[in-house]
């Protein structure tokens, strides 16, 4: 076990995020696309014109903007809160074990679910309303959009959830405040919205194949931006780590 | 080995028999905020089973969770084998805890769990070792249900089984016998009396003296914080058993009774209060035959005899205020 990642606390983390419960939820977020598209399939009186603005803004504001931040958010929070909730983290601490490893397996895993729910809720609706105008670099684009979403967003959430105890209300308001209201109203916001990188990814990677009309990030900023999100998530998250006391009932 | 006790300017440090310790605990204290949970403790401990005794509260999960790296001392030192616990991953190949929490993943089955220790310590053979752990423990009938479903006491044991799993040279236990019966109790006592023969380091903490007896030869008792005493386990409870006691008496006449009872040789201690009369023995037995006869010759009636002070605490706070 020398590589970054160890197999076994792998398989923990992997067992904790896909109890019974989250895989009933991690199903409904990946499959609710699929039933939006369906709808509009059977629905829509003008299949032809229609189909591209729907599934641009299906996957854009519905997949993007919002299923992948929150199943972001529960993963990223739950690797590592839910053993802090219930104590059983100390099972991990007192095994010789690098701490840093810890972290970026749970880390690997965190994004691995998420991007497990992201390919069916991109994939499934473009197969039911797929024509000439939609070909394979649509939703191949959002896919690479949702990857490098899923790699920011997952390091944020995982540090959140092992540096506080209200991850998932804080997770929300990055989202919901920050994301979702002001990056809107103020445009300097977004070069810190993971949710922009993705889009700007997606239009990127597209080629023209998906039409986004109104402004997005640079490509430099969501590389530069991104990757600070990243490296200092994930270092403020070893540290934390390394420095982990058990809470004591006084 | 006699009994210390510990006094607050002490600097002493408790040893256990044996040649090398390899718990070292050098005036470690460690508080919270401005609450101070374990003030100025130093000890040296090796091969054998140490009992740490002490109320709730009284420090001693502080103080194995030290010792177990978890917590960094606030000030002082703690070491295994001579290198300090707290940051030092490396330890827990020779060292291991049984938290006092009993949460165990409840997804996982108890064979899972005691394997997944096992993968985790890097064991050569990892389904050998489990099965050797779970079999020391007596669970392997319930080995393929989930922790989920187990009770305390299964959930104790499977705990133990995960943590000696890699067979730790050292181990500490965190109020190990909570939730279990008397015979499973018996069972796991047994088998750290067999690890402890094989010179392994054992520490069990316990807020119930009984618990340690005929197991802990050694046994250092915490109150507020502090070590209170240590030395060997006979000496502490005689110490514990022979302290004075307190009662508190109402009667017909208080002041003729507490006259005639200071004449009592087993009675050391007399006050007259507005409630009754609050009196120290050192002699129960002899205090409870002396008493009715007293007040019979002395003609008062007697209205309430009530021991004051039998709870936990005070026996333990008895030893730091002695």
């Amino acid at each position: 076990m020398t590589g970054p990642i160890d197999s076994t606390v792998l398989w923990l983390t992997w067992r904790q995020l896909f109890a019974r419960r989250r895989l009933y939820l991690a199903a409904a977020f990946s499959l609710a696309p699929l039933l939006i598209a369906l709808v509009f399939r059977f629905t829509s009186s003008d299949l032809a014109n229609a189909s591209v603005p729907f599934l641009t803004s299906l996957l854009r504001e519905i997949v993007i903007g919002t299923l992948l931040p929150i199943a972001a958010l529960v993963f990223g929070t739950t690797a590592f809160g839910g053993e802090i909730d219930d104590g059983t983290l100390v099972y991990l601490l007192v095994k010789p074990l690098a701490r840093w490893r810890v972290v970026l397996t749970k880390y690997l895993v965190a994004t691995a679910c998420t991007l497990a729910v992201m390919v069916p809720a991109i994939v499934l609706p473009w197969l039911v309303v797929k024509n000439n105008d939609l070909p394979w670099q649509f939703p191949l684009a959002f896919l690479a959009g949702a990857t490098v979403g899923a790699i920011v967003y997952s390091a944020i959430f995982v540090t959140l959830g092992l540096t506080t105890r209200r991850a998932l209300v804080i997770g929300l308001i990055y989202v919901v405040g920050l994301e979702v209201v002001w990056s809107r109203l103020i445009n300097g916001i977004k070069s810190l919205s993971v949710r922009e990188f993705a889009v700007a990814v997606t239009k990127q990677v597209s080629d023209g194949a998906v039409q986004i009309t109104d402004p997005v990030v640079k490509m430099s900023t969501v590389w530069t931006m991104g990757t600070i999100l990243l490296v200092v998530a994930i270092a403020i998250a070893v540290r934390s780590l390394a420095r982990y006391e058990i809470a004591e009932r006084l | 080995m006699t009994a210390t006790l510990m006094r607050e300017e002490s600097s002493s440090s408790p040893v256990t028999d044996g040649p090398r310790p390899r718990i070292v605990l050098k005036n470690a204290s460690r508080w919270y905020g401005n609450v101070v949970a374990v003030n100025d403790v130093s000890c040296s401990l090796g091969a054998g089973i140490t009992g740490v005794l002490g109320p709730n509260g009284a420090g001693k999960s502080t103080v194995l969770n030290m010792m177990a790296g978890l917590l960094a001392p606030s000030a002082g030192e703690v070491l295994i084998d001579g290198a300090p616990s707290a940051g030092n991953p490396d330890v827990y190949k020779t060292l291991a805890l049984v938290p006092e929490r009993e949460a165990v993943h409840a997804f996982l089955t108890g064979y899972e769990f005691v394997r997944m220790s096992a993968r985790l310590q890097n064991v050569s053979d990892v389904d050998g070792a489990t099965k050797r752990a779970i079999a020391l423990v007596d669970m392997e009938s319930a080995q393929d249900r989930k922790v989920g479903t187990y009770s305390k006491g299964m959930r104790q044991r499977i705990k133990i089984a995960g943590a000696m799993v890699h067979q730790p040279e050292v181990m500490l236990l965190d109020e190990p016998f909570n939730g279990m019966d008397p015979r499973q109790r018996l069972q796991m006592m047994d088998v750290m009396r067999r690890l402890a023969a094989d010179g392994k380091t054992i520490i069990i903490s316990s807020h119930i003296l009984e618990e340690l007896n005929d197991l802990a030869t050694n046994v250092l008792v915490m109150v507020s914080g502090r070590l209170a005493a240590s030395g060997h386990f006979r000496e502490i409870r005689r110490l514990m058993t022979d302290r004075p006691h307190t009662f508190t008496i109402r009667s017909s006449n208080d002041r003729a009774l507490a006259a005639a009872l200071l004449a009592d040789p087993s009675v050391f201690g007399v006050e007259l209060t507005p409630t009754g009369i609050v009196l120290r023995t050192a002699d129960r037995g002899a205090l409870t035959r002396h008493l009715p006869r007293t007040a019979r010759t002395a003609n008062i009636r007697l209205l309430e005899i009530r021991p004051t002070d039998e709870s936990l605490e005070s026996v333990f706070s008895y030893l730091v205020e002695r």
